[in-house]
């Protein structure tokens, strides 16, 4: 269960940036600072799949980062199973885990040490670790090259290792950030099937992604960030809703319409 | 902390281009650096020590015996030459057509009985950085000017006897305090300053680039920040694995020069170096040891916090090069001469340590200095390192 409430973020600009006409324009930048994410809530549940989606700089990616508390926000709060992110940002770490699409490996380091280095960084002990990784290499279909080096291996097997070191320490919730962008169809599979895999396990997984086939087939709710604030928060069923054919693009662009009259009458 | 600590370090060792930089420069290329320096030093001046340098002399009958003294000497070469005027000289000698002129007045022979002096004019040119021609000039015109001295005094009726006490009144002889292996401290010391304290960096720069600007590239930076570890752990673990390679350059650097030093040695002629190898005691070498520490302390956590903020490899290395300039420019300072190590200049970073391994080597440390200068070094690496754990916590750095 993930809650989060008007979680808001903001970063000093540098005094040598020059905004663009199209950036002065854009609500969110005030005085010295950008104000990337306003004011966003929403919540999932237990085994749910949160699909998060946003046109390109709606504060998607910062607001993963505050979930998975490499960011700290300005104000907000977010509680994993109850545990309150900002107050104990370590207990909740143990709870979560990261991956995005141009997450790298340790290159010198093979698929096993990769895995193993953070699942020791999580405090698992020695046998646990080997046990889980065994699991999690016959689960992912890892065996044969789990001593190569990360350099000598492919996109899909280091995707694959990825997704391993993920989810080593067994997290209580799973963040994705455009987990599939820029990977080729094979890696894509690879990690939808992934995604199935935790919902079929109960895991709730939050991912942001820009394709709405994803969220169609995967997703049980769908928020939408434009500018920085939820624009909508709800299940499959509603986001369909919105629009007459429920069309899920149809229904995006009527969220980005509705919110920037709402802007506009304020 | 040492979980950072030993898989930074594996995967260090599984990098040539770490190895390459920490253990094989030192051990093989810097020797063969020098030997190659001072082979083609010393057959350069061997050669220009054999020169024959082609020469125009003008009214040799006004100084017969100089003349021939000339001819005779085995470094210098006799052209014929019509040419008298300084121009034409001048022009010839720099179409290269002879290497010097000399040019004694018509009237020497004349102004030399009325006991006069003259002007004798050198044309040659100066610029060469081993003038050896000048020296050999010198030497023969000094033994001519000698004998004309006493031909002129015993022509005044100067008692031939007296004649040595009246030319040369006082005669010095120099008698050295400084034992010789301070004397070749003062001359090496700081040279081997120069050459430890830049590896220090040297070998830490690679490593700390990679752990820090290659993890945002590489992309496993966030991973890294998300692990229930606290970032101090995390710079900290980091930062000691940059200190380990740039210590392990730095030893393998002294130990490759003490081991070449001796294989030099046991050769003809260098039994100079290894009395004074010799001389040096380990608990001298520890206390040199003991310097270097805190050195590359300072020196991993600048490079560091550098890498940390940089966003890639490149723009890491665009900003070391400045630093490693900036640090070699107290090291310069250490080797002019006249430098002394002083409570003032015990107070300036990475001279002071680079001034107290020349002492160290020189056998003239003074216990006090010493400690002192170790104790403001170990306070600047810790300020240092605190500043670099406060860096590893600043969103700004890390993102962005």
């Amino acid at each position: 269960m993930i809650e989060i409430k008007n979680l808001a973020k903001a970063f000093a600009l540098g005094k040598g940036s020059k905004l663009s006409d199209t950036e002065k324009q854009d609500v969110r930048y005030a005085d010295k600072e950008f104000r990337s994410v306003r004011d966003v809530s929403f919540h999932c549940g237990q085994g749910e799949v949160l699909g998060l989606l946003g046109p390109n700089g709606a504060g998607k990616t910062t607001t993963l980062r505050m979930l998975s508390t490499a960011l700290k926000p300005d104000a907000g709060s977010v509680l994993i199973n109850g545990v309150d992110v900002l107050r104990e940002p370590v207990k909740a770490r143990k709870q979560i885990g990261f991956l995005s699409a141009d997450t790298g490996l340790y290159g010198k380091l093979s698929a096993y040490e990769n895995i193993a280095y953070f699942g020791r960084l999580h405090g698992m002990k020695e046998a646990a670790l080997k046990q889980r990784i065994d699991e999690l290499f016959t689960m992912l279909n890892m065996h044969d090259f789990a001593s190569r080096r990360a350099d000598n291996m492919s996109t899909g097997m280091k995707q694959k290792t990825a997704i391993a070191r993920a989810v080593v320490h067994s997290p209580k919730v799973v963040i994705l950030d455009e987990p599939t962008t820029g990977l080729d169809i094979m890696t894509v599979q690879t990690v939808l099937d992934f995604i199935k895999g935790l919902k079929q396990v109960g895991t709730p997984v939050i991912f942001s992604t820009h394709h709405l086939d994803e969220v169609a087939s995967l997703c049980d709710r769908v928020v939408v960030i434009d500018k920085g604030i939820s624009a909508f928060s709800g299940d499959l069923a509603e986001f369909k809703a919105l629009a007459p054919t429920g069309d899920l693009r149809d229904a995006f662009l009527a969220v980005l319409k509705q919110q920037s009259n709402e802007q506009g009458a304020a | 902390m040492w979980q950072v600590y030993l898989k930074e370090l594996t995967e260090l060792m599984r990098d040539r281009k770490t190895l390459i930089f920490v253990i094989l420069l030192p051990i093989f290329i810097f020797p063969v650096i020098f030997g190659v320096m001072g082979l083609v030093l010393s057959s350069t001046t061997a050669k220009a020590m054999q020169e024959q340098h082609k020469y125009v002399i003008v009214n040799g009958d006004q100084a017969p015996e100089f003349a021939e003294a000339l001819f005779y000497h085995k470094n210098f070469k006799r052209v014929e030459s019509t040419l008298t005027a300084p121009e034409e000289l001048i022009a010839a000698i720099r179409a290269g057509e002879f290497a010097v002129a000399v040019v004694i007045p018509d009237d020497f022979q004349a102004k030399q009985s009325a006991v006069e002096q003259s002007q004798w004019q050198l044309i040659y040119n100066q610029s060469s950085q081993l003038d050896f021609m000048s020296r050999y000039f010198n030497e023969l015109l000094e033994n001519y000017t000698g004998q004309l001295q006493r031909q002129s005094l015993s022509a005044l009726g100067v008692d031939p006897v007296k004649l040595t006490a009246i030319l040369k009144p006082v005669s010095v002889q120099k008698v050295d305090t400084a034992d010789k292996r301070e004397n070749i401290g003062e001359k090496f010391g700081a040279l081997i300053a120069y050459i430890l304290i830049p590896l220090c960096l040297l070998g830490a720069s690679y490593p700390a680039i990679d752990m820090g600007a290659g993890e945002k590239e590489r992309g496993t930076l966030e991973t890294l920040l998300i692990c229930p570890v606290s970032r101090s752990a995390i710079v900290l673990g980091k930062f000691l694995t940059v200190l380990t390679t740039g210590l392990a350059g730095a030893l393998i650097t002294v130990a490759s020069f003490g081991i070449w030093g001796a294989v030099i040695g046991s050769f003809a002629g260098f039994a100079v170096v290894q009395e004074a190898m010799g001389a040096i005691a380990t608990v001298e070498l520890l206390l040199i040891f003991l310097m270097i520490v805190p050195t590359s302390a300072i020196f991993a956590s600048l490079l560091l916090a550098i890498s940390i903020y940089a966003k890639t490899f490149k723009e890491a290395q665009n900003y070391m090069s400045p630093l490693s300039i900036l640090m070699f420019v107290p090291l310069a300072a250490a080797m002019m001469p006249g430098v002394e190590l002083t409570t003032k200049t015990a107070m300036i970073p990475v001279m002071n340590v680079a001034l107290a391994i020349k002492e160290l080597i020189k056998g003239t440390a003074d216990g006090s200095m010493i400690a002192l200068i170790f104790g403001a070094t170990v306070a600047l690496a810790a300020a240092l390192i605190a500043f670099c754990v406060h860096w590893f916590q600043q969103e700004k750095v890390l993102f962005r």
